[in-house]
């Protein structure tokens, strides 16, 4: 392969990472704007004084800010006084397992309706599908928790509110699937998902080159592969992580679940902002990492991406 | 006469012929929504209320629906459901208009700036965009809480800056599509100033839909917010309801096997937040003849 072939890949990623580390730049000076301009000075509680010689002008504080960020010293919980990066990882764990697995069991479901929904065209169980995502995206997650423990315990005498904790029990893992169940089929993203995935594969079926596939007699589904699935599906994926997260805080409320969103939802009642803050830096910067692995997916079965 | 129309001359045809059943479903039922909301709202904010939301009966706990001088039941204190349910729209209706204020104000700012000067600024919302995208917003939101206060004005402020950015893209689209348009060349030649082109040709004539569309949406996306701040403790707080504290406050005898009481306003949360949404779609097919992406 020629070298001119290859560069120009190379430059795409190189493009994709410089833009990852820009909006992390960006969603730091949001982050700490919010935390600069709140009353009681927050970044005091981080160690950003004037009295250790930090300048008292917000370029200063800053820097010194993005410094000890970028250093790993995210401070000390105002509530328990615990370091707050190693508490970050340990909750955040349970955090990525539960949306993971709600990610995971959406597209489970979504792929399977989408592709056959595609394929067949406009059936009459259409209208009635499209009418029940509706009503699934816009009933509220806590309830559909609620119905879901009500289950449990009464048919099931499961009592899934336990899962995650320390008291490890028999088929304890069996719990844990409980949240991700409702994050997973209740948080609007399941509809979308199935809507997206229907329209960019009826799209990418209707194109020349599938028609063209199906008049020689090759396989249409190899061919619509890449641009009808696989862009798609990443795409989805990685634009949904943010509402998940956002959905794991209510879901891991509901379900006592010891992760990042519910000790999100702890340091807002405290005004513990170095936990606070932290949770916020870890949920950004997981949301670019799936972005960018959905740039490099994009950018590798994609030729034209690098000419663009 | 007959008239032939042909496929592409559908939007000649007047708009009830060409229209999706379940598009005029959607818009009807979800223009009622809007109708009893905003009755509700006036209501409430007059405090013509069926029964005082306040008053406590012991005698009647979890009363179910139906329960004679209790149309819709009661709660675990014994406080009309029907009642609390009205006034729980205070707890949303203005702090959403706020949202949607701003959000269509920022929007349509940034839109205009990117899609009629473009270049560097169209980049700078781009940028703008996916930034908004890296904060799961319930995440921001209790950032924003921990750092100022429990407020659901700073927190609508929040959702509306973040709403932005959609509409902005919306608005981009829509300018780079007109500006091909030989209407707006020929308000450019004959020398409109390039504010009365933008307010008047380009936003009021010709994106006033898709506001109208992004404002509804807007709604279900406040409410959505309001709500599940409010369940987590961070909105309005007891005894002034919200629909969320009202759904929290009945969990606990949600489990024990007496639905209602939660179920109540979570049945209202969905099906307001689906006529919002709805009515935003229908529109959206019905005028826009498009799905929402």
């Amino acid at each position: 392969m020629k070298l001119s072939a290859v560069k120009p890949v190379g430059r795409v990623l190189a493009r994709e990472l410089a833009v990852t580390a820009l909006l992390l730049a960006g969603v730091s000076v949001v982050v700490f704007a919010i935390l600069y301009f709140a009353p009681g000075n927050p970044l005091h509680a981080l160690g950003v004084r004037e009295a250790e010689g930090v300048a008292s002008t917000w370029p200063g504080q800053y820097a010194a800010w993005c410094a000890k960020v970028l250093q790993g010293d995210f401070g000390h919980s105002v509530r328990t006084g615990l370091p707050v990066l190693p508490e970050l990882a340990r909750v955040g764990l349970n955090t990525l397992y539960l949306t993971l697995g709600a990610l995971a069991l959406t597209a489970a479901i979504a792929v399977p309706i989408a592709v056959h929904a595609a394929a067949r065209g406009d059936t009459p169980g259409n209208a009635a599908a499209t009418i029940a995502a509706y009503v699934l995206s816009a009933v509220p997650v806590f309830w559909f928790g609620y119905i879901v423990v009500y289950v449990f315990i009464h048919q099931f005498g499961m009592f899934p509110l336990i899962s995650g904790t320390a008291t490890r029990q028999q088929n304890a893992w069996l719990y844990s699937l409980v949240p991700i169940l409702v994050l997973g089929t209740a948080s609007g993203t399941l509809s979308e998902m199935i809507r997206h995935l229907r329209e960019e594969l009826s799209r990418v079926l209707a194109e020349d080159y599938i028609r063209t596939a199906r008049a020689k007699g090759a396989p249409v589904w190899r061919h619509a592969f890449k641009e009808g699935f696989l862009i798609p599906v990443t795409e989805i994926m990685s634009a949904k992580i943010p509402f998940l997260l956002g959905g794991a805080v209510i879901v891991e409320q509901v379900f006592n679940w010891p992760g990042m969103g519910r000790m999100a939802w702890q340091a807002a009642q405290d005004r513990d902002f170095p936990v606070i803050m932290g949770i916020a830096l870890a949920a950004a910067a997981f949301v670019r990492l799936g972005s960018l692995a959905q740039r490099v997916v994009f950018t590798a079965v994609n030729p034209r991406a690098s000419k663009e | 006469m007959r008239r032939y129309v042909q496929a592409q001359d559908l939007s000649r045809l007047p708009l009830l012929q060409r229209a999706d059943v379940l598009d005029v479903l959607y818009v009807g039922y979800g223009l009622a929504v809007v109708a009893l909301v905003l009755a509700s709202y006036v209501i409430g904010a007059l405090g013509w209320l069926p029964h005082d939301p306040r008053a406590i009966d012991v005698a009647l706990i979890n009363a179910a629906p139906f329960t004679p001088g209790h149309p819709l039941g009661t709660d675990f204190l014994g406080r009309d459901l029907q009642a609390r349910l009205i006034l729980g729209i205070q707890a949303y209706f203005l702090p959403g208009l706020l949202a949607i204020a701003i959000s269509l104000a920022g929007g349509c700012v940034l839109g205009v700036l990117a899609g009629y000067r473009g270049g560097p600024l169209e980049t700078l919302v781009t940028y703008f965009a996916n930034l908004v995208d890296s904060f799961p917003r319930l995440v921001l939101i209790l950032l924003v809480i921990a750092a100022f206060k429990p407020d659901i004005y700073y927190v609508m402020v929040v959702v509306g800056i973040t709403g932005m950015p959609a509409i902005a893209n919306l608005v981009a689209g829509k300018i780079a599509f007109l500006r091909q348009k030989s209407f707006i060349e020929a308000a450019h030649a004959l020398g409109l100033p390039a504010h009365s082109v933008i307010l008047k040709h380009i936003l009021w004539l010709n994106c006033r839909t898709v506001l109208v569309i992004q404002a509804t949406l807007g709604m279900a996306e406040a409410i959505l917010i309001e709500t599940s701040l409010s369940y987590l403790g961070f909105g309005v707080q007891e005894p002034t309801p919200s629909w969320g504290n009202m759904v929290q406050a009945g969990a606990n005898y949600f489990l024990q096997g007496n639905f209602w009481p939660s179920t109540a306003p979570a049945l209202a949360i969905l099906a307001t937040i689906l006529g919002f949404q709805l009515l935003g779609d229908g529109l959206n097919n019905l005028l826009e003849g498009k799905r929402r992406r």
